[in-house]
């Protein structure tokens, strides 16, 4: 048992098995509390904005968990909040590794220095970085003043870093314009994927969110095919003229 | 008519009053009880004279019966009386009934057909429980101390388990129906018969029918077929059942079919039988690719769904997982197609046959180890018919009320409720023995069919299923915690299934009866036995009761499960249930409830072979949520209010029940409080998060 770092974020929920969070694979998950984002739509409300409200679960027992499981489990995601805030997450981080889970963290992209140094150090093996929205207004959907040149940075790093990564966005309607969602994919060109969420209106940072009504699931899909479309190359309307044209092509032969 | 006119010998009117005829009174006394003959002239006379004096205008023959059996109890003829009563219902109940649906069984929709079939099932039960049972167990039973499941269908076996090579070798030749069909020569013809089969054995059946291999079975009309004929077949087959809801009292049939990869051990070298009933000169082993197809394709009808979108009920496709299965070709994209089934749709049941038992699954949870002498039936697979003759299911949390922390006390109460329950299957199949005794001109005359040497029912082999609920709360009123809550608990609540296995071993040799645990599905059961000791004893029942009691939406844990609200590690609930399942032979279940996540296959995959490989968990299934709307016919994720499609309010929620999917809404209030505690693996941050090193 490794002693406690004293410094190490204190880990305020803990999913021991999760079957959603890291697609492919069950997977731990680990939620550290505080944030350095205040976007209104955010479902983790009370982790952001009152951690100290949650009792500290021990990294004690948390490493207990995962020996325990060890052969059904050997991933974990790190979320939070904003795992990145925490000084020493590195720390964190090795312990976890050190117990031979491959690690995935989640984030903002808002410390790209951190980021990186968990890549250069191997200590993670996958990101998944939320993107907000079209970076030129990302106040906006942050609910904060944010250097969206270090968002920028993240995304230019991670897309080189070698590592598997996704970027994903929550889509809210009347927050988000659905161009806002293409005007994303076409900054992220040449990203493996973008993947796309449905916000959820059960608990909100901001409750004026919690009226907000998702989009239906048609529409939903629509906009992940389109967005899938532009990721992949071609363009959004473009694809799907390509795609009739080839139709007729395949009919005319 | 003859019975009605036999019941009914008064419609007293006006006219008829002069025609009123004592004797019929008489008549009826000798006919129907023991007593002689005076004391009957005796009783006709009091109530003629009762009759006369009162002076009414109008009497039924209903009223004339009960006033001779108040004057029967009046002279202390108990007995007489019992034999002498009438079974029926208040107008009162039946107008509600006929109005308002049952919310016993979520398997039963409203509707004329429907009423039919409670109006049958409440006289048969009142039947059953004053003349097929002794009055002990009737007692027992009507103050919750057990449950005798399906007293309205008292005149049938329970549940079974059925081979398609019957029907294959004999084809659909049932007593007293209209015309005999030959053996079918087209894969198409074979699946009419085995609907038109399955259709004729709920009628004598109360529970599930489940058919083994039924991919397997199915192969030898495959070959040959392109792969959409196959698919159509596949369509067919799911489409049939599931839209079967027109048969006994408007309900579908409780259909399972067993599925297999590989061709388990047991029918690999069986000479396999094709169109027209003939061997085809191959064994099963050699069909492996075409039952593999077929099995393909099922499972591609189930993850399209219905018209709708919606998860099909029935027929629950259950998948047998087995030491070969890892070792056959394909099985990764099998379990994985299988798996995406279970994420989106949930209908998969994985069960899992480790080492060399063979298992055929029969209801809910009720799975049947092939004994020896089974495995020689294999070789002849139309001989594989299984049935259990009737289900008896435990209170434990009432015995731990009577115990009052004594260990001892608490084991003889259940060894002496287990002595009931012995007896009461020993009165049922007493009782069958009867019925089946006529013969081919009896009620059960499909059962007693001879076309291979012995009855379609294999008597002799008739298992009897003894269950129990609530034994989460048992454990919890006599150690004060809960079965999650430490190791001590749980250790006592193993202890008490292991009496029971006990118990099982030595009646079975005992009575000479196959008697076998099973864990009682107990849609209905759980939810009474909640009320009945909420009423008998409260408040100690109050404090340990799950749901909520202010709405009335109470229950006790389902068999030997774990508290469902509990948030638990998907991983820690299968290991610590699957604890167990090797006490409990006729099968066992847990379930992971996913709520609206969509898990990928690849992660349900996994869990699905380390569940096989590190645990002794018998059978797993996960269980999503769906909102279908009545407007749109769309079908969304999670439960809802309204419909994420077009916002209509006009929506059901579909969820499993206990062994099967079905709309929220017909279901009884204890399942109700039961949905909304169930743990969806997705709440962490709980009040009570682990402080505690995991570790032992």
């Amino acid at each position: 048992m490794p002693s406690r770092a004293p410094d190490c974020p204190a880990v305020k929920g803990f999913i021991e098995t999760s079957f959603v969070d890291w697609k492919g694979h069950m997977s731990s998950v680990l939620f550290l509390g505080g944030c350095n984002f205040r976007c209104p739509f955010c479902h983790n409300r009370d982790l952001v904005l009152g951690p100290g409200g949650f009792e500290d679960i021990p990294l004690e027992y948390v490493v207990a968990t995962f020996r325990k499981y060890k052969h059904w489990v050997d991933k974990v995601v790190v979320t939070g909040g904003e795992p990145t805030i925490h000084q020493d997450l590195f720390g964190f981080i090795g312990i976890l590794k050190n117990e031979g889970m491959s690690i995935r963290l989640d984030t903002n992209g808002s410390n790209p220095a951190v980021v990186r140094g968990l890549v250069n150090d191997g200590l993670i093996d996958c990101i998944a970085m939320d993107v907000k929205g079209p970076l030129d207004r990302y106040p906006r959907w942050c609910g904060c003043d944010v250097d969206v040149g270090t968002v920028r940075e993240s995304i230019e790093f991670i897309m080189g870093s070698g590592i598997d990564y996704h970027f994903r966005m929550t889509v809210v309607p009347f927050l988000h314009q659905e161009q806002d969602v293409y005007t994303v994919a076409e900054e992220l060109a040449g990203a493996k994927d973008l993947v796309i969420q449905t916000f959820r209106p059960d608990i909100t940072l901001n409750p004026a969110y919690e009226h907000v009504k998702p989009f239906s699931p048609d529409k939903m899909d629509q906009i992940k095919g389109n967005v899938a479309d532009i990721m992949s190359g071609k363009g959004r309307k473009q694809a799907k003229n390509l795609h009739l044209d080839d139709l007729d092509s395949k009919n005319r032969l | 008519m003859e019975t009605t006119d036999l019941n009914l010998f008064v419609r007293t009117s006006e006219e008829n009053i002069s025609g009123w005829n004592r004797s019929r009174i008489v008549d009826a006394l000798i006919r129907e009880t023991l007593i002689d003959r005076d004391t009957a002239e005796e009783i006709s006379k009091e109530v003629e004279q009762m009759i006369r004096r009162s002076g009414i205008e109008m009497i039924t023959a209903p009223l004339i019966r009960e006033l001779v059996n108040a004057r029967l109890i009046e002279k202390g003829l108990e007995s007489a009386r019992k034999m002498h009563t009438r079974l029926g219902m208040p107008i009162y109940d039946v107008d509600s009934l006929i109005l308002h649906p049952n919310k016993e069984n979520a398997n039963v929709p409203h509707g004329p057909e429907a009423t039919n079939l409670t109006l049958a099932e409440n006289i048969k039960k009142e039947y059953a429980l004053l003349s097929v049972f002794s009055q002990e167990v009737a007692d027992a039973h009507m103050n919750g101390d057990i449950h005798l499941h399906d007293l309205g269908f008292v005149d049938r076996p329970y549940c079974s388990g059925q081979s398609l090579e019957y029907i294959k070798k004999f084809g659909l030749d049932l007593p007293h129906s209209l015309s005999m069909a030959k053996p079918a020569k087209h894969a198409e013809v074979l699946l009419a018969h085995l609907v038109k089969f399955a259709a004729a054995l709920q009628s004598h059946f109360a529970g599930a029918i489940g058919w083994d291999a039924i991919n397997i079975f199915f192969a030898p009309y495959i070959e040959g077929m392109s792969d959409n004929d196959v698919k159509q077949l596949a369509q067919m087959l799911i489409f049939e059942f599931s839209q079967q809801a027109v048969a006994r009292g408007g309900q579908a049939i409780f259909t399972d079919i067993n599925i297999y990869w590989e061709i388990p051990k047991h029918f690999v070298n069986v000479p396999a039988i094709g169109p027209n009933g003939k061997f085809t000169g191959k064994t099963y082993g050699e069909y492996e690719k075409e039952a593999q197809r077929f099995a393909w394709k099922l499972f591609e009808v189930y993850k399209e769904g219905d018209g709708a979108g919606r998860p099909f009920f029935f027929p629950k496709p259950i998948v047998h997982i087995t030491e070969k299965f890892f070792h056959t070709d394909g099985h990764m994209d099998f379990l994985y197609h299988i798996s995406d089934v279970a994420s989106d749709k949930g209908n998969t049941y994985y069960v899992f046959d480790r080492g060399e038992t063979a298992k055929i699954s029969e209801c809910c949870r009720l799975s049947f180890k092939l004994e020896e002498a089974d495995l020689l039936d294999a070789k002849e697979p139309w001989r594989m018919r299984y049935c259990a003759l009737q289900n008896v299911s435990l209170n434990l949390p009432r015995l731990a009320y009577l115990a009052k922390n004594d260990d001892t006390k608490l084991m003889n109460l259940i060894t002496d409720r287990f002595v009931i329950a012995v007896k009461a299957h020993k009165e049922k199949r007493v009782f069958m023995e009867k019925l089946l005794a006529l013969g081919e001109n009896g009620p059960l005359a499909l059962l007693t069919m001879n076309r291979d040497g012995m009855p379609y029912l294999r008597f002799n082999l008739a298992s009897h299923l003894i269950g129990m609920v609530g034994l989460n709360e048992m454990v919890q009123i006599h150690t004060g915690e809960e079965m999650h809550a430490s190791k001590r608990a749980l250790k006592f609540g193993l202890k008490v299934i292991a009496h029971m296995k006990l118990l099982t071993d030595k009646m079975r040799r005992q009575e000479n009866m196959k008697i076998v645990l099973e864990q009682t599905p107990a849609e209905s059961t759980s939810y009474r036995f909640a009320r009945l000791d909420l009423r008998y004893f409260s408040p100690h029942a109050g404090r340990v009761m799950k749901g909520d009691i202010a709405s009335g939406e109470v229950y006790y844990t389902n068999s030997t499960h774990l508290n469902v609200k509990h948030a638990m590690n998907p991983i820690e609930r299968v290991t610590t249930e699957g604890l167990f399942h090797p006490l409990i032979e006729a099968g066992s279940i847990s379930h992971v409830w996913l709520g609206e996540a969509q898990p990928s296959k690849e992660a349900i995959a996994d869990f699905v072979i380390k569940t096989f490989k590190h645990t002794t968990n018998d059978q797993i299934a996960f269980s999503p949520e769906f909102t279908t709307c009545n407007k749109c016919h769309r079908t969304a994720r999670g439960l809802a209010d309204t419909c994420s499609y077009c916002g209509s309010a006009d929506v059901d929620g579909i969820t499993r029940i206990t062994g099967y999917f079905t709309k929220v809404s017909s279901w009884n209030k204890g399942k109700r409080g039961e949905l909304k505690d169930r743990y969806r693996n997705v709440e962490f941050f709980s009040p009570e998060s682990p402080k505690a090193v995991a570790n032992d």
